[in-house]
């Protein structure tokens, strides 16, 4: 294992996870009484609409150009999936704006909430700690629940919310994640850095998924695969994110100084329920991101990492081989410790999140290796497996049993009261790593050590003056003139003086006043 | 795979819990409302749930593809 990685850069390095932003998007699929897919933009929108506490919108999209890439190009135009577009032809909402369309509410809590093409998106606020970053991904799935029930009270049709990445029918819906990182690391650096990761990554982070969508490695063969998503993937690096979709997305939107920063948009991994997973997928992909800015990169590359994510994803036997681009092979746990060891190396003592990282990054491998079964309690693909193994022994069902897909299915009820996943957590199977206090703490409060909690003042105290927002900024209706407000990225920690006179502000002009000596700095360059 | 597979639903042994999360300090508001003292459902209704889902909902499930 030795002679992996190199690190051109400092022999220990100073970054940590609490010096970097990251948030967790989730489209979520519906399922509503009644109606069928071509309803759902409608149907998705008149969800988002029915949040009934205090929200600020419109989003401001000036900041947005999904075109642009990482590379230093931008492209003519994004790829579509052609069967999803004839479901436009006959829309019910085609006759609204794209504004209109799209419903956006900033929450109080710092979280985005809105209807992306058919499907109710919550978007967490940035986050500097793990825990955070959970309690705002399950702060997410009570709120988009709330939404559903609301708007079945309104219709008198069931809707169904799943927290979930595929229809089994093809079509893919994605749960993205977001980290900020340096501008100055070289695209191609990041990039083969990053890959050989992110195909590796489901051992841990997949959700689990009955049968296989599309061609490749164990199509045939494969009747549960680790990860939802990995069918899905066609190229190895590209801007698009609706059909041919990549595994390193070169999205190049920073969300904040582009001349500063990145913000790396990883779009291949699944939704996760397990806590453990979110926050392990989230640590570990810091803790890659920090070596790589500090000069590491790996001395391998993977033969084909499209074939590859799907063979890890895939494999029946679960050995995970994978073939390297000098000819050599090597199992995809082996290429995750080739990471894992340098950032021991590298990292260790950061702060406590990355300890925990480090540490249950090493135990999962260890069980994944030696026993998956033991991490049936943090890794979702094999908490779903267990229940399906157990389905099928205690009823005499085969694999290919349809009956199967509605179980998987329902793993991802984001009702409590239905959802396998939250069955399994109330009888006490998986790890918990927030208390529900917590949860509903995050439903009203953003952390408080990012710029979510200057967004969320600002909500909180003026949502009726906000004309648009965005992740870095807001336009507030003040006197005597309308006024542009940019929330810093470094905040610093809790009890920011900042942020405390913000939320001291009586008046949209006290506001101002505090914000207006911030730094006008462009999200897009 | 999964020498122990079933022994949970009959409860006959527990997932290991996880060891103390130590980075996931108390929440800076800790007054709002606790985790509900509730008993722990006996594990068969896990079996009883998966029989009453719904078995066409996976067949009728068509979603617009997303990001």
């Amino acid at each position: 294992m030795s002679n992996t990685g190199v690190c051109s850069g400092k022999a220990r390095v100073d970054v940590s996870l609490g010096g970097r932003l990251f948030g967790v998007e989730t489209e979520y699929g519906i399922l509503v009484e009644g109606r069928d897919a071509g309803d759902l933009m409608e149907e998705s929108r008149l969800l988002v609409s029915a949040y009934p506490h205090r929200w600020a919108g419109p989003w401001d999209y000036h900041s947005e150009d999904p075109r642009r890439d990482m590379r230093g190009f931008r492209v003519d135009h994004l790829n579509y999936n052609k069967e999803d577009a004839r479901y436009d032809a006959g829309s019910t909402a085609s006759h609204l704006s794209s504004q209109e369309q799209r419903a956006d509410r900033a929450l109080v809590n710092g979280a985005r909430l809105y209807n992306d093409h058919g499907h109710p998106e919550y978007a967490t606020p940035e986050c500097r700690s793990l825990r955070d970053l959970v309690a705002h991904d399950r702060a997410g799935e009570r709120i988009v629940l709330e939404c559903a029930r609301r708007r079945a009270e309104q219709t008198g049709r069931e809707v169904r919310l799943f927290k979930n990445n595929t229809d089994f029918h093809g079509m893919s819906y994605g749960c993205h994640e977001a980290y900020l990182c340096e501008r100055a690391v070289p695209f191609e650096r990041l990039f083969h850095g990053m890959l050989p990761f992110l195909v590796t990554r489901p051992l841990y982070a997949g959700a689990g998924k009955t049968g296989v969508e599309t061609s490749g490695p164990f199509a045939k063969e494969c009747r549960y695969q680790l990860s939802q998503r990995a069918d899905f993937f066609t190229e190895e690096a590209s801007v698009d994110t609706l059909a041919r979709r990549p595994i390193f997305n070169t999205r190049d939107e920073a969300h904040a100084d582009p001349g500063r920063h990145r913000r790396l948009h990883v779009i291949c991994g699944d939704a996760n329920l397990s806590e453990f997973a979110t926050a392990l997928k989230v640590g570990t992909t810091c803790l890659v991101l920090s070596l790589i800015e500090a000069g590491w990169e790996p001395l391998f590359r993977l033969k084909n990492p499209v074939d590859a994510i799907k063979q890890v994803s895939r494999d029946p036997a679960l050995r995970w081989i994978l073939e390297l681009e000098d000819g050599r092979t090597m199992r995809a746990t082996d290429i995750q410790r080739i990471y894992l060891q340098d950032a021991q190396r590298l990292l260790a003592g950061s702060d406590a999140d990355a300890d925990w990282t480090l540490r249950e990054w090493e135990r999962v491998l260890n069980d994944l290796e030696q026993d998956p079964g033991r991490a049936g309690d943090r890794v979702d693909w094999v908490a779903k497996r267990r229940l399906l193994d157990t389905y099928i022994e205690a009823e005499g069902l085969r694999w290919e049993d349809e009956f199967l897909r509605s179980l998987d299915l329902e793993y991802h009820n984001v009702d409590p009261e239905l959802g396998l996943y939250y069955a399994l957590e109330e009888a006490g199977q998986m790890a918990r790593l927030v208390e529900d206090a917590a949860v509903v703490t995050a439903l009203r409060q953003a952390p408080r050590d990012t710029r979510a909690a200057v967004r969320g003042a600002l909500i909180q105290g003026f949502a009726p003056q906000i004309e648009r927002l965005s992740w870095g900024r807001a336009a507030l209706r003040s006197q005597p003139e309308p006024r542009w407000l940019y929330l810093p990225v470094e905040l610093g920690d809790s009890g920011d003086g900042l942020l405390r006179r913000v939320e001291a502000a009586t008046t949209v002009e006290e506001a101002v006043d505090v914000l207006s000596g911030e730094e006008h700095v462009p999200e897009q360059g | 795979m999964f020498p122990n597979k079933g022994e949970w639903i009959s409860g006959q042994e527990r997932m290991p819990r996880p060891g103390p999360a130590e980075p996931f300090t108390k929440p800076a508001d800790d007054s709002g409302p606790k985790a509900p003292d509730v008993k722990r459902p006996d594990p068969s209704d896990l079996l009883k749930r998966m029989r009453r889902v719904d078995p066409d909902q996976a067949r009728r499930y068509r979603q617009r593809s997303g990001q």
